[in-house]
Parts: C-alpha cells; sequence; structure tokens
C-alpha cells in the first residue's frame, strides 16, 4: 500500500524543517560534546555546508544561471531554504533594492571580485570551515579568500573599527558558542574605481544583502561527532525591519588528510577588475 | 620638552632595559597551553631597524656590544623621524619603535654564511636572475596589467610574509594553538599559516603554493615548522619557489620569542641561509588587512600607465610644503 500525496508531502516537509532542530538518536540536544583540555565543547575542526543557502537563503526553484556559456554547470540548483522565520522581512524601500541588487549580482556580488564574504555568509559558502580553538580566542577560517574571523571570547569591547569580517565577542552558553558581531562594512571604500566598487554586502548570490547596520548573533552548538548546528540571527535597520533567523547544521569535513587549501581569488578576478586599464600581457 | 620627544625617550627607556631579554635566560620556564604544549600564544612583532644583510662596513662585526646596539638603536629612530616627505610616520604607528621594535645586538638578521649576508647565486642561477630581468626591463617602465606591479599593492600574496622577511611596518603576527594546529597570523595582507602538528606527511608536490606546505612539531620547547611546495611565481633572493624552509620558533622570554629560519635551494644558492628575527610581545588586537578591497593604488598605477603613454598623465600630486608634512599631528595640536 502507497502512502497518498499528501501524506508524503507532510513527512518531507517535517524532515526539512525538523531535521535541523531534532537531529538522529545519540545525537541533539542529549549529545554531550567532547571537551578540549580548557573544559569547553570541542569544535575543532573542518565543517562545512551541505545545501543551497550560498545561492538563495529563502525557497527557490532551479533556475538558469547568469552566464550563458556556463549552462548547467552554473544553473541555480533547488533549494527548501535556511530562514527559520521567513520571508526575509525586508523594509518596502529595501527590497525594491534587493530586486535591482540582484538584477546587477555579477557587478555587486563581492563574491565575483575575491572581496572578503562576511558574516554569516563565510559560513555557509561552499567551502571548508576551519576552527581552531585557543582558550581566549577561537579561530575561523574559510578556504575562500583566505577570509578569518577572530573570535573575543569573554569580551565586550567594541569594534575598534569597521570591517568586512566585523568584530566578534564569543562566549558559552552552557555548550553553545554564542558569538555577537557588528563593526562591519557596508561596501566599499567610496574613492575605488567604479570597476572595484560594490554598494552592499550580499548574504547570498539571489542578492539578500545587508549594509553597514548589520548586528548578527550565531550560536553554534555540537549535536554529534560530525555535526554542528548553526544558527544565526540577522539584524540590519537599514534593510529589515525585525531580526530574523537562518539554521542549518554544518558537517564535519571527513578526510585525514583535510587542510585548507591556498585560494588566492584575487588572482583570478584582477584581470575582471583591472582589465580596461590594461594593456597586452604583463611586463 | 614636546610630547613626541617625550614619548619617544619613554621608549627608548624601555627598551635599554628589556635588550638583555633577547637572550635565553636558563631558568625561563615556557609557560604551556592546557594541551601541555609551549605556549607561543599572543600578538607578536618582528619590526626591527637591524637590517636583513649586514651593512658592508660591519663585515667582520657580527654583534654590537650593548651599548652600540642602543646608540645604534637611538640612531635608527631619529633618522625614522626625520624622512616624513610622504607620509608622516610618527602619526600611524608606521615606524617601527611605535609597534614595539628593540635593540638588537646582531648587525644583521642573517645569521649565517658567516658574513652575514645572502648566500651567493650558483652560475646557472645568476643566468636565470639576469634573463628574468632583462625580460623585466624590455617591457618598458610602465606596468601593462596588475601582474606588473608585485609590490606592497599587490594582494593576491604578500612576499615578505613567508620566510619572514620583515616589512617596513605592520610585521605583527597574531598567533593561536590547538592541539593540533598552530595558526600564525601575518597582519600585512592577513596572510596566514595554519599548520599541522599531528605527524602527516606533506601534500602531493603537484599542489604548489605561494605560503608553501608546512608541517609542525615540537622539539623540546621549540616550535619546529618544514614548508616545502612552494609556487614557481614565487621568487625569494632568486629561487622560483624551488626553496625548502625550516623555521624554529622558541619563546626565550614572556615578551620574546626567537625566531630562526634556514632556507635550501641548492638550484639557487651554494649554500643554506639562515636568518635569526627576535619577535617582541605587543598589545593586541590585529586587525583585517582587506588589501584586495581597497586596493586604489593598482587603479591609479594602471590608468595613469595608460594616460602616460598617450602623453596625458596630469602632474603628479606632490606634497607642496615639506615642513609641514614632517609636523606630527601631537605638534599640530599643541599649534592650535
Amino acid at each position: 500500500m502507497g502512502v497518498g500525496n499528501w501524506q508524503l508531502g507532510v513527512v518531507v516537509l517535517a524532515a526539512a524543517v525538523l531535521v535541523p532542530v531534532f537531529p538522529r538518536p545519540g545525537e541533539g540536544q542529549a549529545y554531550r560534546a567532547p571537551r578540549t583540555a580548557a573544559g569547553q565543547p570541542d569544535l575543532n575542526g573542518f565543517w562545512q555546508a551541505l545545501n543551497t543557502a550560498q545561492w538563495d537563503l529563502e525557497a527557490h526553484e532551479a533556475a538558469p544561471g547568469p552566464v550563458l556559456q556556463l549552462g548547467a554547470a552554473y544553473a541555480v540548483p533547488p533549494g527548501q531554504g535556511v530562514v527559520m522565520d521567513g520571508p526575509i522581512p525586508y523594509r518596502a524601500d529595501a527590497l525594491a533594492m534587493k530586486k535591482k541588487y540582484a538584477a546587477d549580482a555579477l557587478r555587486e556580488d563581492a563574491e565575483i571580485k575575491c572581496y572578503l564574504p562576511g558574516v554569516p555568509r563565510m559560513m555557509y559558502m561552499p567551502y571548508p570551515v576551519q576552527i581552531v580553538q585557543g582558550d581566549s580566542t577561537i579561530m575561523m577560517m574559510s578556504e575562500f579568500a583566505s577570509a578569518i574571523r577572530t573570535i573575543y571570547m569573554n569580551g565586550n569591547d567594541p569594534p575598534p573599527a569597521d570591517t568586512w569580517m566585523g568584530w566578534s565577542n564569543g562566549k558559552w552558553d552552557g555548550d553553545t558558542l554564542v558569538i555577537d558581531s557588528k563593526g562591519f562594512m557596508g561596501g566599499t571604500i567610496s574613492a575605488l574605481d567604479g570597476e572595484g566598487t560594490i554598494h552592499v554586502r550580499f548574504l547570498d548570490r539571489a542578492g539578500n544583502y545587508h549594509t553597514d547596520g548589520l548586528h548578527v548573533v550565531e550560536r553554534i552548538r555540537r549535536t554529534g561527532p560530525d555535526h554542528l548546528l548553526y544558527q544565526a540571527t540577522i539584524e540590519d535597520p537599514n534593510v529589515y525591519t525585525r531580526p530574523w533567523t537562518i539554521s542549518m547544521p554544518l558537517y564535519r569535513r571527513l578526510e585525514p588528510n583535510m587542510q585548507l587549501g591556498e585560494f588566492k581569488c584575487e588572482e583570478f578576478v584582477g584581470d575582471l577588475i583591472f582589465g580596461k586599464y590594461q594593456k597586452g600581457p604583463a611586463r | 620638552m614636546t610630547r613626541r620627544s617625550l614619548v619617544v625617550a619613554i621608549l627608548l627607556v624601555c627598551s635599554v632595559l628589556s635588550i638583555v631579554a633577547q637572550e635565553r635566560s636558563s631558568s625561563y620556564k615556557v609557560p604551556r597551553t592546557r594541551d601541555g604544549q609551549p605556549d607561543l600564544q599572543g600578538y607578536w612583532t618582528n619590526l626591527t631597524y637591524t637590517p636583513f644583510e649586514r651593512p658592508k662596513a660591519l663585515a667582520n662585526k657580527p654583534f654590537y656590544t650593548e651599548q652600540e646596539a642602543i646608540e645604534a638603536f637611538n640612531k635608527a629612530v631619529a633618522d625614522a623621524q626625520n624622512q616624513a616627505v610622504h607620509y608622516v610616520n610618527t602619526d600611524f604607528g608606521a615606524t617601527p619603535v611605535q609597534t614595539g621594535a628593540k635593540p638588537n645586538r646582531r648587525t644583521s638578521l642573517v645569521i649565517d654564511p658567516a658574513d652575514g649576508r645572502v648566500p651567493a647565486l650558483t652560475p646557472a642561477a645568476e643566468k636565470r636572475e639576469a634573463a628574468r630581468i632583462a625580460a623585466d626591463r624590455a617591457g618598458g617602465p610602465l606596468a601593462r596589467t596588475w601582474r606588473d606591479d608585485r609590490g606592497t599593492v599587490w594582494c593576491v600574496f604578500h612576499d615578505r610574509a613567508v620566510p619572514s622577511i620583515v616589512a617596513p611596518y605592520g610585521s605583527n603576527y597574531h598567533i593561536v594553538q590547538s592541539k593540533d594546529w598552530i595558526v600564525l597570523t601575518y597582519e600585512w595582507n592577513s596572510e596566514r599559516r595554519i599548520i599541522p602538528l599531528d605527524g602527516r606527511p606533506h601534500g602531493p608536490s603537484s599542489v604548489r603554493t605561494y605560503a608553501g606546505d608546512a608541517r609542525g612539531h615540537w622539539e623540546g620547547d621549540t616550535l619546529v615548522v618544514e614548508a616545502t611546495n612552494f609556487s614557481p611565481k614565487r621568487n625569494f633572493f632568486g629561487s622560483n619557489g624551488t626553496f625548502t624552509l625550516v623555521d624554529r620558533f622558541t619563546r626565550v622570554a614572556d615578551d620574546t620569542i626567537v625566531h630562526t629560519y634556514t632556507v635550501e635551494d641548492p638550484a639557487t644558492w651554494t649554500r643554506p641561509l639562515t636568518v635569526e628575527l627576535p619577535m617582541h610581545g605587543i598589545k593586541g588586537p590585529m586587525l583585517e588587512y582587506a588589501c584586495n578591497e581597497n586596493n586604489e593604488d593598482i587603479f591609479t598605477t594602471l590608468r595613469n600607465a595608460r594616460l602616460e603613454e598617450q602623453g596625458k598623465l596630469p602632474p603628479p600630486d606632490r606634497v607642496k610644503n615639506v615642513d609641514d608634512a614632517k609636523t606630527t599631528v601631537l605638534e599640530r595640536e599643541e599649534k592650535k
């Protein structure tokens, strides 16, 4: 006897909604993470998202990519979305800007220009993130653009300056690492040539964006030997009417020889950004 | 006494007190991480006024006396104060003394060969370098593409980061350790070395990188890092990435790590090269460099090169009053 379509729908929907919140038996709320020598939950290792958040944080259908020649290789895979309380609560004017930026993504998206990916985007790009857990400082490092986040544990210092990756203060709430980040750059400096300029920061390739008003609170908890539950609450009064939250598992990269490769993408975008002022082969 | 000279005087007094700390006291007990490893964590600078290669005038003098070291240091600080034409060095932490450089009894950072200089190129390497320089000159003085500006505005990789050649400023490190990894982040271009300590073998030699493939282990209190598989796009004193590098980091005082490294490349030099760099503790934090995101310089360089070709380059925007450029923000504030 087969299950009806609606029953299957309920099961699929339940799985999609519940899996990140209620992981499999042996994991989840009851799971006790191994400890570092300092007695903290051990988050060391290589972690990576396995979803389509990088393409679009919200639920989306499959779609052709922006570059005709790349065909199916750069087409958009479909996804259920990672926004818990969606849709993203854009202000009306900001939603109009989102559509404009999305249409101009090849020019506006920092990823295209190999600019630092920011937070939370670094955490769900299709590149591994390595966590190295010191006692007073936790390093989170992406393979993409050699991006680095320094998490200052038990600190309350305000950002000394605005940066692309922001200023992150961390603390343990039980077994959950809570990171409060602000002090983000909103775009490139105004003096930069138009070819290098971007006006806002994309959270994904779909043009969802933030400005320098961004404030992110992340909650990261180990839910199993090889899983983290990653949640980020995103606030930016310039763009959204209220804070909103994304949630997803991050998976451990288990290869025994795993290490972050050197992905110096500046090298791959120089001709794209500076091309109009270039001439002939390098000297 | 102006406020600036007071600041400099205070820095000098501190320097006198701390010069001795560069020598390792046999009683110093290196602090441990909770994993029991020697603790190298924190913020450090290797900024220095000691030249990389020994000046010819000091050919047979590898060490200053303590008094000479302090005098040489004071002279270097004074010289740095007096050469502000474009940058106002005293304002922005742009001189090593402001960041934490200290006197060094060594007269050069190169400690082997004994003459304190980079070893001679082999005949084959000499030919190779001559050909490279000739090809570079044949292209003319103007940058054609971003690849031609391989200097401080080249955001792909900061060539001074690995192997360490002290930069004029921003030559600072942040070190974080876990049991199996140690991360050394270098301020300039936010270059990072993420070094496994778990005994794994090197990666495949077909994967070559700017920063090299590094593997670390502890020998007593010393972190030893062996790196290979450097990119052929590197040029380290004539070696195109065919060198191997062994770094050794030893904490000799709470505020000092002695960093030595040896570079070897029989295809380039007649013998290995060893360098010693004291790293002094500094106050953090260290912010991101974001070189690519702010790279106005390459735009200006390339745009001006094209304009110059067309005879359309506007007159350079020169500093109008050198004396004014030399005054510091502090002095300008005092005048107000």
